[in-house]
């Protein structure tokens, strides 16, 4: 009896220290008990003042909350360790407090989701983000119940659609950036064959290979890529996998539109480069990452963090790439590896970015012919261009051009 | 042909983590426990794994030596196996000792050594300011050999002398094991009490002693598998989630291979080349979904055949899943 007592005890503590254990997985790793405690007893005068504040009037920026929904953490030194880096420049910028700031890390896209989002209209944020593609469906509800809350979704494309107020878009003109990565790419690699690690045969991830396959076409009229899916944003061992079955078949430059390292060490293993998305993968992969195109997400989330507090609009709809002066760069090329990077590319990049800067380089240019997953055709005429991202900010190019095959 | 080849070699590779995580939990189900926590010992084992060589790699480099890589690769292996003891260790006190119920207990350990791999892999990285990554010469002790001569000869070379070291050293842990249970006494006690608990004790065998034993040593193991995870599948990068289901595919290996550690050296190949498969060999039309069930439904066909055969020799050891309580004889 006693030793069943003991037993019983036994599993309630390792129980216990578990869910302890998970609750410091999902909360910000910078935020240490003594704050978690302040934030459970400023939720409640934060709630009050949030509804009588909320409206046009705007709100004090000691009064705001920020909440963020992340598929990853910042461990994944992509996607998730990006926008993180985005979050510290904006909270920086406007001079948000370490505790104003939620993160909810390693939501996965399912009702889980939902949870989170709920979780953070409780602590009281005024302006939650969610940063990956499977989060809209569940940001739309919590939206529709909370109209005194702004809801951004990077990477989405149903909120003008929505009617909502205060449901909104926001994603970066990232082909431009991978088109530049692309050139780096086209002029490293000997067997004139690239290689795309890509999560989903969504448009963002067409969009973003097709610019890149563009990018290293226009240095190397020769090079044809060679496609596969993963199925998920962030699965490191498919990553790797997938990695290695290109390299396999011959390809010797590998990029990616997935949200880990894999790719980048795997390509280092075998002695083949790599392009990354998102995060300079040189720390990762000295000997293999060439470069990647970043995204500076810190300009949208200061602007609509900006606007929050100035009681403004956010536009349903937001979208930025290379701008004119260079300024307001929402897409960079993290800095070239120079050590592995094949003569003339710096010059080459440099030249397709002041083009793209003044206009005179569109991306998805004509004569352009694609086959979208369904069968679709499509073309695009010489003298015309694909508006890519120029009504939404979502990416549209689904099509797949010549040069590129999808193997699944 | 070449595409076949590169097939083996990218299986062998997927099938080393799972050979590890087969041979423990083989070896902890052979003294009549069965731990459904191998995922959990994997992650545990994962984290040691790279928490060792990075500690050590942070200490070389404050007074100012090179480190050097075998060393890392040794702390890696011993931290995974204490790692992933420990957390058998856990689950032999409370199913041996305490007697509670298997089956909750290894679930329990599944989730708690996923919070405890992802909760440390998050802190070291935070401590490191962004994520874990070790230097050149830890990925070198973890990157493919090149065996001189061996290394060279066309096809067999690549097919069977150019993997990292734990590829070999699993496969030669496969063996070690066949012989330990079919040879030797200890190995042929260790069934007994996995078969007949009781017939055991009479028979003068220590029970708790080698349930202990086996279930410790297995748990080691497993973590050895994880540690393949963080060094080689990830290459010295910790990454969130990065056992990823692979400790729940090695319990259903431990059937596939029918409780023989010489079977699972060829069911993890299977199983390694069943999850990579689709990535080499296409038939057209076929979604990718399907290609990711393929493991699952060759072990049902084969829990399917065995239980038509009935053999009594692969078939799970008669006690598992019941604790042996010495006065309820």
């Amino acid at each position: 009896m006693k030793r069943k007592v003991i037993g019983v005890l036994l599993s309630v503590a390792m129980v216990a220290s578990l869910l302890t254990g998970c609750g410091g997985n999902q909360d910000s790793g910078s935020a240490d008990n003594a704050q978690t405690t302040d934030e459970s007893s400023a939720t409640e005068e934060d709630e009050a003042q949030g509804e009588e504040e909320a409206g046009t009037v705007g709100i004090a920026k000691e009064d705001l909350k920020v909440g963020f929904v992340h598929i990853g953490d910042p461990s994944d030194m992509g996607y998730t360790y990006n926008h993180d880096q985005g979050t510290k420049k904006m909270q920086e910028a406007i001079g948000l407090t370490d505790d104003q700031i939620v993160n909810k890390f390693n939501t996965p896209e399912d009702a889980e989701c939902d949870t989170a989002l709920r979780e953070l209209v409780d602590a009281g944020c005024n302006i939650i983000f969610g940063t990956s593609f499977g989060f809209e469906d569940y940001m739309l509800e919590v939206a529709k119940e909370y109209p005194d809350v702004q809801f951004c979704h990077s990477t989405g494309y149903q909120a003008a659609s929505s009617g909502l107020d205060n449901m909104h878009n926001y994603f970066t003109s990232i082909y431009q950036a991978r088109y530049l990565s692309g050139i780096a790419a086209g002029k490293k690699t000997e067997s004139n064959k690239l290689g795309y690690v890509a999560a989903f045969p969504y448009a963002e991830v067409i969009s973003g290979f097709t610019s890149f396959y563009l990018g290293a076409k226009s240095v190397n009229p020769d090079v044809t890529m060679e496609i596969q899916y993963t199925n998920s944003w962030n699965d490191p061992k498919k990553e790797a996998e997938v990695a290695q079955a290109l390299i396999d078949n011959g390809c010797d430059v590998i990029s990616q539109h997935s949200d880990s390292t894999a790719p980048a060490t795997t390509a280092e293993k075998n002695g083949v480069w790599q392009a990354g998305y998102n995060a300079d993968a040189i720390s990762a992969a000295p000997k293999a990452s060439l470069v990647s195109a970043c995204i500076d997400w810190s300009i949208y989330l200061t602007e609509a963090v900006q606007a929050v507090i100035d009681g403004e609009e956010i536009p349903a709809d937001w979208c930025q790439g290379l701008s004119e002066d260079g300024s307001q760069d929402a897409v960079y090329l993290s800095p070239l590896n120079t050590d592995i990077i094949a003569e003339g590319t710096q010059e080459a990049i440099d030249e397709a970015t002041e083009k793209i800067r003044t206009g005179e380089l569109k991306v998805f240019a004509g004569p352009l012919k694609g086959v979208s997953p369904e069968g679709e055709e499509y073309e695009v005429k010489e003298g015309e261009h694909f508006p890519e991202q120029e009504e939404a900010s979502a990416p549209s190019w689904s099509y797949i051009v010549d040069g590129c095959t999808v193997v699944e | 042909m070449n595409t076949l080849l590169n097939l083996l070699v990218a299986a062998a590779l997927a099938g080393t983590p799972l050979l590890l995580g087969t041979l423990g939990e083989i070896l902890t189900e052979k003294s009549g426990n069965i731990n459904l926590g191998v995922e959990g010992m994997m992650f545990m084992g994962a984290i040691a794994g790279l928490a060792a060589p990075f500690v050590y790699e942070q200490w070389a480099l404050k007074v100012e030596s090179a480190p050097v890589g075998w060393i890392g690769a040794f702390l890696a292996l011993m931290a995974s196996f204490l790692a992933g003891a420990l957390g058998a260790l856990i689950y032999g006190f409370l199913t041996i000792t305490l007697r509670a119920n298997q089956n909750v207990t290894g679930l329990t350990l599944t989730i708690f050594g996923t919070g405890v791999g992802n909760f440390f892999g998050e802190y070291l990285g935070s401590r490191a300011g962004g994520y874990v990554a070790l230097g050149d010469e830890m990925k070198s002790a973890f990157a493919n050999l090149s065996i001189p001569g061996l290394s060279q000869i066309p096809v067999i070379g690549k097919l069977l002398f150019q993997y990292n070291w734990v590829v070999y050293f699993a496969i030669a842990l496969a063996l070690l094991m066949n012989h330990f249970f079919k040879r030797t006494r200890v190995g042929l006690n260790l069934r007994a009490v996995g078969e007949d608990p009781a017939a055991a004790d009479a028979a003068g065998i220590h029970v708790s002693r080698y349930k202990y034993m086996a279930t410790v040593i297995g748990g080691g193991v497993c973590g050895i598998g994880g540690m393949y995870m963080s060094m080689v599948t990830t290459s010295c990068v910790w990454v969130h989630n990065c056992v990823s289901g692979y400790g729940w595919l090695a319990v259903a290996l431990v059937i596939f291979a029918a409780w023989s550690p010489a079977r699972a050296l060829l069911a993890a190949l299977i199983f390694g080349g069943l999850t990579v498969l689709r990535l080499y060999l296409r038939i057209p039309g076929m979604p990718m979904q399907i290609y990711e069930m393929f493991p699952f439904i060759a072990t049902i066909l084969v829990l399917i055949v065995t239980s038509i055969r009935q053999s009594r020799e692969n078939v799970q050891p008669k006690s598992c899943g019941f604790n042996y309580f010495r006065e309820e004889r």
